[in-house]
């Protein structure tokens, strides 16, 4: 490891050129950035700020299709609700790594810490937009605490642990800057960050069930369950889990000349690891939601087309992608995890979707769908999202080792 | 919070009990399922590999027994349970010359076109219409019936030398499922099911997706 | 393990952590409920004539724009519902009473004596009294509409067209009823459909009415156990359901729902640390022996 780390000098002319323009002069670095990807987030983005402009300047009412008996749309059930579960890779990859000593994971962790942090600031961005008064969010913790709410605990979860990974993420970040002294700092400080990280990641994601737990008329019986944050707390290792795998898929294809070829990483050696923790994490999840099923005892209702849906949640997207994983698994196949990885995450958004908007107020004759600018907005954010991920992969050691820092992390 | 439950409580205790228990017992067989078990090796063991008397392989998996003045030609039964069930085999014309180490003929399996080197010089005087016609019948008489074509060889002792036969056979396809099983060893095998192959050949059980390049690592005699 | 700074930091995060959220064991409203002065009202709507002289009064005390078609029955067609604009509307039933008449009901915030709202209330910005009215400070509310989804009522109505949107309800006249007087609707009733007083005895008046007339009335005064209590409580000669009073409701409060998940918070802060740094050293001390062991082997594990 070289004490001769590069310094940020000044902020114009080399570093710049270096750091931020990837070694180009600016011109062509503008240049390289006329792709078509590119341009159809360019697209989204001119739709999207706009959209998000006026929600800000004409109100909810005007931008969305929220209405008094469905107050929640899709920038909760999506963007909050779904992006928690989504970026729950970021604390299951650490916990592998680290409690578990899994070295295997490595390689994938830096860039799945990247999307738990870059997810949990989307979710943040999404709740900016979705509540009415966001300047006030401040006050839950240093005003008029309500400690005996749900949306207390999740709010002081998530505060801290957008802290945490950001911590977790600072020493790629660190490696990049040449911040020697400060990389060194916090790398001492790894496991104390990571147990807290796993902790608040248990409490907060249990919490976004526990959310329903005071809707037992409005949420459909085969979905309402007093178990609800244990099934919210394990399908996000579920969803961590698929999300990894897709993700790792998709960063090693689009970053493939980041990676470094003297260590070159066997993706498909650590997605059949990943295939088969998944295999039985979800097949212990499906378990866990039959049992959610025979406590409320209303096997009456499967045969009710609510009950079709139930099935096609549990059997299409739990137990399905359970044995894919387990034959992808036994069969060494990479390819058959992938698409099980998809499904997985598909299984996740359509359990939040359920439970905070399809199957929630299911006996109300007035439904909610969303408007175009509330999924402008959504997918606003998420390329916002996107886009951030690609310009630090782009430049950061995320899916590569920093030079100076090899094994060092 | 249950008001319209259908089971009295009892039934309903009972039922979790039992949901829990079968999970119980459905886990431990999912759980060796998914981890797999490296049996591979007993499998690929030491006489599961037969060579008939009078057989020599080449290197590349290809085996030529003299009879008469021909050479009879054909793939070994590691190469066929490698590759598994054969979907075609394209057979050279009539006459056309072989050359020891080339290119012979080629086997398609799971879609797949993969070459085979010939074992012997010399020019081929018989093709096997039979299994060209029904080539996944090739496989289960790979020495016998399962044969490819006949060649007239032009220098066959010369050519015997560079073949496998007898205990020297047996050790190199030993040799062959030792190296098999080195390349699952850090992943974990495959369960063969009562010693028998997997139904696609065993290049697919082991690896969905690059199967045909590990065959032809095998096949090109390296 | 030896106490470094590394497990300093952990205890410190862990005990932070721990006093900031442990207060969340409870999740009942911050007063305590059924309070002996607590006021209610009884609500009679064998009395109710639907003549909505409570509509009136309500918009005048708070200073909003008067009820929807004053004095035209036609608004009775469908089921109504509260507004921004609107803490209550008076309801028609659909069934008649016994005796031919056409039954109204009153609906507007229960004040529910443990409420999913002020529970389920982020900043406080809804808050039990400890004399009944549920009140709303519309100076703490951030807008997060989940008194809406927690109320079993349906209750709380949001602003959406305002820029600085707030939630609209009843307010049980607080201001008025700090000064010694009656809630609006209660003080104007012409029939004596209204009774406003404190909710014990009001539900002693309504268990007396209905045992002198036990023919009369349904057995059974909604509100009394609904939601855990609330302290708009009615009693009625047809269907509850009839009168649109929201049926399928619990009968123990719905922050106690929430009770269960919210006590093991304190829980899993404190238990999971040790139990991952358990983990964390066998992990490690494992690595280091088969490392030690073992020098030809991989470093890394597998899979």
């Amino acid at each position: 490891m070289s004490e001769q780390a590069l310094k940020p000098a000044f902020w114009g002319g080399p570093w710049m050129k270096e750091k931020v323009f990837l070694g180009m002069s600016f011109r062509s670095y503008l240049r390289s950035l006329v792709t078509p990807a590119n341009a159809i987030a360019a697209a989204i983005l001119l739709a999207g700020i706009p959209t998000i402009a006026y929600r800000f300047w004409r109100g909810l009412g005007a931008a969305t299709n929220l209405s008094q008996t469905n107050p929640w749309g899709i920038w909760v059930a999506f963007d909050i609700v779904c992006g928690v579960a989504l970026a729950a890779g970021g604390y299951t990859v650490a916990c592998a790594v680290y409690i578990f000593g899994q070295k295997a994971y490595r390689p994938i962790l830096r860039p799945a810490i990247l999307t738990g942090f870059l997810g949990y600031a989307l979710v943040l961005l999404g709740l900016v937009v979705d509540l009415g008064q966001p300047w006030r969010l401040p006050y839950q913790f240093f005003l008029t605490p309500g400690t005996t709410a749900v949306m207390y605990e999740v709010g002081w979860c998530v505060f801290l642990y957008l802290m945490v990974l950001g911590l977790e993420f600072a020493p790629a970040a660190l490696e990049w800057l040449g911040l020697v002294k400060l990389r060194r700092l916090l790398g001492s400080l790894t496991i104390g960050i990571i147990v807290l990280g796993v902790t608040l990641s248990t409490l907060h994601q249990s919490s976004l069930g526990a959310f329903f737990l005071m809707t037992p008329g409005k949420l459909h019986p085969l979905w309402y369950s007093p178990f609800l944050p244990i099934f919210f707390f394990v399908s996000s290792i579920t969803a961590g889990i698929g999300m990894v795998v897709v993700e790792s898929a998709l960063s090693h294809r689009a970053f493939h000349d980041r990676l470094d070829p003297a260590a070159p990483v066997d993706l498909d050696r650590i997605t059949l690891g990943l295939a088969k923790g998944g295999a039985i994490v979800l097949f212990a999840y499906f378990f866990i939601r039959l049992q959610g099923l025979v406590a409320s005892g209303r096997f009456d209702l499967l045969a009710t087309g609510w009950g079709a849906w139930y099935l096609f949640e549990m059997l299409g997207f739990i137990l399905l992608p359970s044995l894919m994983f387990a034959f992808a698994a036994r069969r060494k196949s990479a390819r058959l995890a992938r698409i099980a990885g998809v499904l997985t995450v598909l299984g996740v958004i359509l359990n939040r979707f359920n439970v905070s908007l399809i199957a929630f107020n299911w006996n109300v004759p007035d439904r909610y769908v969303p408007s175009i600018g509330e999924v402008i907005t959504s997918l606003t954010i998420v390329t916002i999202g996107v886009l951030i991920f690609r310009w630090i992969v782009n430049r950061m050691p995320v899916v590569n080792e920093h030079p100076d820092w090899r094994g060092a992390h | 919070m249950n008001e319209t439950a259908l089971l009295s409580p009892y039934t309903a205790k009972a039922l979790e009990y039992a949901l829990a228990i079968s999970y119980l017992l459905l886990f431990i067989p999912f759980w060796r399922f998914v981890q797999g078990e490296a049996v591979l090796e007993h499998v690929l063991g030491f006489g599961w590999f037969q060579v008939p008397n009078g057989v020599h392989l080449h290197a590349g998996h290809a085996w030529a027994r003299p009879e008469g003045g021909a050479v009879e030609v054909g793939l070994d039964d590691f190469a066929h349970k490698l590759v598994g069930p054969l979907d075609a085999v394209r057979l050279p014309e009539i006459g056309a010359p072989v050359r020891q180490g080339q290119k012979a003929f080629t086997i398609v399996a799971g879609g797949q076109p993969l070459d085979v080197l010939s074992p012997v010089d010399g020019h081929v005087v018989e093709v096997n219409e039979a299994v060209r016609a029904h080539p996944a019948d090739a496989l289960r008489d790979p020495y016998g019936a399962g044969w490819l074509m006949k060649v007239e060889p032009r220098w066959l002792t010369g050519n015997l030398k560079n073949l496998f036969s007898g205990e020297a056979a047996r050790r190199f396809l030993d040799a062959a499922a030792g190296k098999l099983a080195q390349r699952l060893t850090p992943q974990l095998g495959v369960v063969l099911q009562d010693g028998g192959t997997p139904v696609h050949g065993i290049a697919r059980a082991l690896d969905e997706d690059h199967w045909d390049e590990l065959a032809r690592q095998f096949l090109e005699g390296k | 393990m030896n106490l470094n700074r590394r497990s300093l930091f952990k205890l410190a995060a862990a005990a932070g952590t721990a006093g900031i959220v442990g207060a969340a064991a409870k999740s009942r409203a911050s007063v305590v409920p059924a309070a002996r002065g607590a006021r209610g009202v009884l609500v009679d709507t064998t009395r109710c004539v639907g003549c909505r002289a409570c509509e009136a009064a309500c918009a005048e005390a708070n200073a909003l724009a008067g009820p929807e078609k004053p004095g035209d029955d036609t608004v009775f067609a469908s089921k109504r519902a509260t507004s921004p604009t609107a803490f209550t509307v008076v309801q028609k039933g659909s069934s008649k009473s016994p005796a031919g008449e056409d039954r109204y009901a009153k609906t507007q915030c229960m004040h529910c004596v443990q409420p999913a709202c002020a529970s389920g209330c982020v900043v406080r910005a809804l808050e039990k009294t400890a004399s009944g009215p549920v009140v709303y400070h519309k100076d703490r509310c951030l807008g997060c509409r989940y008194c809406m989804i927690a109320c079993p009522f349906g209750v709380p109505k949001y602003e959406f067209s305002s820029a600085t949107p707030l939630v609209k309800k009843c307010t049980f006249c607080v201001e008025r009823q700090a000064k010694g007087l009656k809630p609006a609707c209660t003080e104007v009733c012409p029939s004596g459909a209204l009774q406003f007083g404190l909710r014990a005895d009001l539900l002693e008046e309504a268990k007396a009415r209905i045992y002198t007339n036990p023919e009369k009335y349904v057995h059974r005064i909604y509100g009394e156990d609904e939601a855990g209590g609330t302290s708009w409580i009615y009693i009625s000669d047809v269907p509850f359901e009839s009168l649109r009073l929201p049926s399928g409701i619990e009968k123990k409060s719905y922050p106690e729902l929430a009770d269960g998940a919210l006590s093991a918070v304190p829980f899993v802060i404190t238990l999971w640390p040790p139990l991952l740094m358990g983990m964390y050293t066998f992990s490690k001390r494992r690595d280091e022996v088969a490392a030690k062991e073992g020098d030809g082997r991989q470093e890394e594990r597998h899979v």
